[in-house]
């Protein structure tokens, strides 16, 4: 076994002179379901934020309105009409990657947020924030994008439950109340829609910072990773 | 209530501009650019409202708040699609009820005011998006229906209004014992502007619903359209 280790070692240290690229690997990252879901989630949700800001155009909670730059539907009864059908899709495909990931326990392995991530989270903030120079040792996924991947559809469960909460206010007003009442409601659908928007927004700039490799591989499935054992 | 004549002149030109502001927006974006989406969103609306009116409970109703809960007097919005003030002579105004009823015809303020009375402090949601609580008082639309003999299995009602508006209801949600005859806000006699002598206020559907001025009541079995309904807002409309 020693040597074997040994000649394993040689070896890897000859690709490292013959190839100074070192080797790279085609790994399987995102199975068939998940990309998926991950573009019609896309689809649906831009939908669903952009008629969104049209609807709330109609009558401001705040005191702004959303440039008609980023509103979809054109007056209210188009956006009203793009909402109630893109509702369907985020619910329904939100719903079957659950179910998925709940069957094929791939979420659970990869990006489900454990309580051993927590010793990973200051480690991975001293990266990011360029304290620590070296990247923590991670398997796929690190703590945080984890975190972010584990909180992300609760911020999806909420924005569907606020909706159901301002689309029925009488039929299932015990959700309304859940959010205090109806107007309150309307502010806790768009404060979910804002965390959805700031978790895209930083889910892109991580892509952009990672390389497109990653952009890539939710297409294919397949990513080229570099490997040096 | 008599409105000057040229004051009314002016209403009705203002009504005629008004009524084709929907056809500017939708020439103004790109919802009318895809026949084919509009009429795919059209159908996909048609379903929502098919899922609406099999979620509907005919006996859920609607919170009713304390009077602590009340928009102020000052604060009750008005709101219409074209004129706040219409030509209506109250002290003559009658309700015409017609389709499928035994005692079809004309019937008066006397005659809906001594029917059994409802008070109710119930929230008014407009599709906009704000929402407020009046206190309304009325009569159940039921109460009518059953004082003209009306078919109650009919499908639909339809209401017209005095400032040329019309909308219409499925009969399970007219038949909610909180779908009024409205002939009252805040223990007072509805003001013009808000839809006097009489309209409706169903707090289980949204404002647009909630017709104001009505002078006729249709029961029908055909399947009647609506002013903001046949531009793209929901049939059902249901809360």
């Amino acid at each position: 076994m020693r040597h074997g280790h040994e000649i394993a070692s040689l070896v890897r240290a000859a690709n490292r002179i013959g190839d100074y690229n070192m080797t790279t690997n085609r790994e399987y990252h995102h199975p068939l379901i998940v990309r998926l879901t991950h573009w019609l989630n896309f689809i649906a949700l831009g939908i669903m934020v952009l008629s969104g800001l049209r609807i709330y155009n109609a009558a401001p909670i705040w005191d702004f309105r959303i440039p008609s730059a980023f509103t979809f539907g054109g007056w209210l009864a188009g956006a009203r009409q793009w909402h109630f059908f893109a509702m369907w899709l985020f619910a329904l495909n939100g719903a079957l990657w659950v179910v998925y990931n709940l069957v094929s326990k791939h979420g659970r392995m990869t990006t489900l947020f454990s309580r051993k991530d927590s010793s990973g989270i200051l480690p991975m903030l001293q990266y990011y924030l360029r304290i620590r120079k070296e990247h923590p040792p991670v398997k796929k996924y690190n703590s945080l994008q984890k975190l972010a991947y584990t909180t992300i559809p609760l911020a999806a469960v909420g924005a569907i439950l606020s909706g159901m909460a301002i689309y029925w206010p009488v039929q299932f007003g015990w959700i309304t109340k859940l959010f205090g009442n109806y107007d309150t409601a309307r502010i806790w659908h768009f404060v979910f829609m804002a965390l959805l928007v700031l978790f895209f927004v930083g889910h892109i700039g991580m892509v952009v910072l990672a390389g497109w490799g990653n952009f890539f591989s939710m297409i294919t499935g397949w990513k080229r990773v570099k490997t040096d054992s | 209530m008599g409105l000057s004549t040229p004051n009314s002149r002016f209403l009705s030109k203002r009504r005629k501009i008004l009524q084709l502001a929907p056809l500017a927006l939708l020439a103004g974006c790109d919802y009318s650019a895809g026949g084919r989406t509009t009429s795919f969103l059209r159908t996909f609306q048609q379903f929502n409202d098919w899922v609406q009116s099999k979620v509907f409970d005919p006996n859920k109703l609607a919170p009713e708040y304390s009077d602590n809960d009340l928009t102020p007097e000052d604060g009750f919005r008005i709101n219409g699609y074209d004129t706040d003030r219409p030509d209506i002579d109250i002290e003559k105004w009658t309700l015409t009820v017609q389709g499928h009823v035994q005692k079809p015809g004309e019937y008066t303020l006397q005659q809906i005011t001594s029917l059994p009375k409802r008070v109710m402090n119930t929230r008014h949601c407009c599709v906009e998006g704000w929402s407020m609580i009046p206190k309304w008082g009325g009569t159940s639309l039921r109460n009518l229906l059953e004082l003209a003999g009306a078919d109650i299995t009919a499908k639909y009602v339809a209401v017209e209004c005095g400032d040329d508006y019309n909308t219409s209801f499925d009969m399970t949600s007219v038949l909610h014992p909180q779908s009024i005859l409205c002939y009252e806000a805040y223990n007072k006699p509805l003001v013009l502007e808000h839809g006097a002598p009489v309209r409706i206020v169903m707090p289980t559907k949204l404002g647009y619903k909630s017709a104001k001025w009505i002078h006729t009541l249709t029961v029908t079995n055909e399947k009647p359209g609506g002013y903001w309904e046949d531009q793209g807002y929901d049939w059902f409309a249901g809360l």
